[in-house]
């Protein structure tokens, strides 16, 4: 049968292309893998939640709470599907796991990346990788702001009408960009079929071509390696084969990365539609958006009210804030591997401590959007006291510039500590081997 | 035989293939950038839709008693959300609340805290004032601030406004003031008196396309 196979499929060819493909040991390579993994438990459960959604914004009777014949009790149909999604067995807990994953994918992205970057493995010749990851956890982003939009409960009405007028900020294409992406104006009658088609279709379709150009160029660039590959097999691959060592290491991780999403899930629950109720104009206190965009949300808080004319085009601290600010800050990652300029390809995960200014540089702009972000509780920190209405602006503009930098220099001065501990150690050394040769 | 090899004066076959393809590309390019054009669908201006109108008069938004006219009982200096209801072209009563951006705020203050920059001359006797209820940063309805008493705050972004003078934007990132709608008051009912003083969002970086609006509506009426 593996004969009969062979000469049909040439097995053993792809055997020896990826199946013997070699995995370095070390948990932090693991982190790529639980984003995969993230990816497919959504698409899984996002079929089944699919197949209960119903992707329409036109009113239907609330069947849980009719209302009477005179004044029935009309609700979107989608926040209809979505309250009975959470009504049928298993069906909150559905929901919860999807959006449990979606949160993990991200985070688990976020630190990959911040992996890729710290080694150094993102420099040639590994910079295409990068930039497809950095689309990846851009339309990774797109995907779950639509996703989030489906239930269309007030939440995501609120959120859902945010989004429409930050499309519709763009200078001169703004209100027509808007309009197209979300039919028509704010709420448009297909504004949920179109959101559903880019949920379900556009966006899932691109995240699996990009992953699998991703894991494609992975395959074919290999991993780099880790530091200890360089003292034990110098300019070899070192590592566990795909298959059948890694694989049952993957299947382990799965399964336990299943059930702590599952046990989450159970004791956690996410985004209640019963709670938020119907789309109405009675906004929602305190509304906020996921982790990974609390950063832009913050600017938006503390961002100065303006606009200003330009050649017809009208631009306003929201444009500004939403749109222009955030593609700098993304355009700084993509920029990354263009300002490494070595000839040599890299093989080994670089050691951060070696190369300070990269180290010092990743810490601050990571602090940059942890103040960012923290300025999205800016309200929260003005009730509890900790700022006023009239400081909290200026405290926070004062802490996206400093906050960066002291983060910069405490780098410098903790790897300036571990060099110094470092050479001591070396001296030691030859100071022992030498009374040794005595 | 290939001594003469033929020498085509006009155009060699490989030539016309690429253009023919080249061609056929950019039509069907070109072609399917205009089924773009069915991304974005037509907007009928419906009665439903239509900004706040002379002669329509407020009712409450509240779910509980949405429909219900506002009374000047009703009122205080806490923030009530209304709509504006008229009719439409059978005159039949209907609520301007199928452009979720018609929401709008009413107040009642004691007499003479009501000042400038509101434009008491439509108000009613400098007490009761009414102000689109949309947040001219990024669109989301305004409530009565939790932090800041006698403020509105919006809980998108944070954006404060002062509903006792003409809710000029006192921190966030709000571009504009609310926008005001004149009213008056005829028994116990509030009655719209007018436009909207100033463009109100989403229109509130265009003047131009406000007007066009209110000519659009005009238009409509007659």
């Amino acid at each position: 049968m593996n004969q009969w196979l062979d000469d049909r499929l040439h097995i053993s060819r792809l055997n020896d292309k990826f199946l013997r493909k070699a995995f370095p040991v070390h948990h932090s390579f693991f982190l790529g893998e639980i984003t995969l993994f993230s990816l497919i438990i959504l698409i899984l459960t996002g079929i089944l939640l699919a197949l209960s959604y119903e992707p329409s914004n036109s009113m239907v009777v609330n069947s849980f709470d009719p209302g009477t014949v005179d004044a029935p009790n009309l609700v979107p149909a989608a926040y209809h599907s979505a309250l009975k999604i959470n009504a049928a067995p298993f069906g909150d807990m559905l929901r919860r796991i999807h959006h449990w994953t979606a949160n993990i994918m991200v985070a688990a992205s976020v630190i990959h990346m911040m992996r890729i970057y710290f080694t150094g493995a993102f420099k040639k010749p590994r910079e295409i990788n990068w930039w497809i990851g950095m689309l990846l956890l851009i339309f990774a982003a797109l995907t779950a702001v639509t996703g989030y939009v489906l239930p269309y409960d007030n939440y995501a009405y609120n959120t859902l009408k945010v989004i429409y007028s930050i499309a519709a900020s763009i200078p001169w294409v703004g209100e027509w960009v808007a309009q197209a992406a979300f039919a028509g104006k704010f709420p448009g009658d297909g504004v949920i079929p179109r959101v559903y088609g880019y949920h379900i279709m556009l966006l899932p379709g691109i995240l699996l071509a990009l992953t699998a150009a991703h894991m494609l160029i992975m395959i074919k660039q290999k991993h780099t390696q880790p530091q200890y590959a360089k003292r034990i097999a110098y300019k070899k691959i070192v590592g566990v084969p795909l298959m059948t060592q890694q694989t049952p290491i993957m299947l382990m991780l799965t399964l336990l990365f299943a059930g702590i999403i599952v046990l989450f899930s159970a004791f956690i629950p996410v985004h209640p539609v019963e709670h938020f109720g119907p789309p109405s104009t009675t906004p929602i206190d305190n509304i906020k958006p996921d982790w990974y965009l609390l950063w832009v949300f913050g600017v938006l808080a503390i961002i100065p009210g303006f606009e200003f004319n330009l050649l017809g085009g009208n631009i306003n601290s929201e444009f500004v804030g939403a749109i222009l600010l955030p593609t700098l800050t993304l355009g700084a990652m993509f920029a990354v591997p263009m300002l490494d300029r070595s000839k040599e390809n890299l093989y080994y995960a670089e050691n951060p401590t070696n190369h300070p200014v990269r180290l010092g540089i990743g810490v601050a702009f990571m602090m940059l959007l942890a103040v960012w972000s923290v300025a999205g509780y800016k309200p929260e920190l003005i009730s509890s006291g900790i700022l006023t209405t009239e400081n909290a602006n200026t405290v926070l503009w004062i802490a996206t510039f400093l906050v960066p930098a002291l983060s910069y220099f405490f780098v410098q001065a903790v790897v300036r500590g571990i060099r110094a501990l470092r050479e001591a150690d070396e001296r030691d050394r030859t100071v022992h081997a030498a009374h040794a040769d005595d | 035989m290939t001594r003469y090899k033929r020498q085509d004066p006009e155009i060699t076959r490989r030539k016309f293939i690429n253009v023919a393809m080249g061609t056929t590309a950019a039509v069907g390019g070109v072609s399917l950038l205009s089924t773009l054009g069915a991304a974005n669908p037509v907007f009928r201006l419906t009665a439903d839709k239509m900004p706040p109108l002379e002669g329509d008069i407020l009712v409450h938004a509240e779910e509980s008693k949405e429909g219900r006219p506002i009374t000047v009982a009703d009122l205080s200096t806490q923030l009530v959300r209304a709509w504006a209801q008229g009719q439409d072209e059978n005159g039949q009563p209907v609520i301007r609340k199928g452009d979720p951006n018609n929401i709008l705020a009413v107040y009642r203050f004691p007499q003479g805290q009501l000042v400038a920059p509101t434009n008491l001359d439509a108000t009613v006797d400098g007490q009761i004032v009414v102000y689109s209820d949309i947040c001219t940063h990024a669109g989301c309805s305004v409530s009565d601030s939790d932090i800041n008493a006698g403020q509105m705050r919006c809980p998108c972004h944070s954006g404060e406004y002062d509903p006792k003078r003409g809710a000029i934007v006192t921190g966030g990132p709000p571009p504009k003031p609310l926008a005001q709608l004149p009213i008056r008051q005829d028994g116990e009912r509030l009655v719209v008196a007018g436009f909207f003083l100033s463009p109100p969002y989403p229109y509130h970086n265009n003047e131009a396309e406000w007007n066009n609006v209110k000519e659009e509506v005009e238009e409509a009426l007659t």
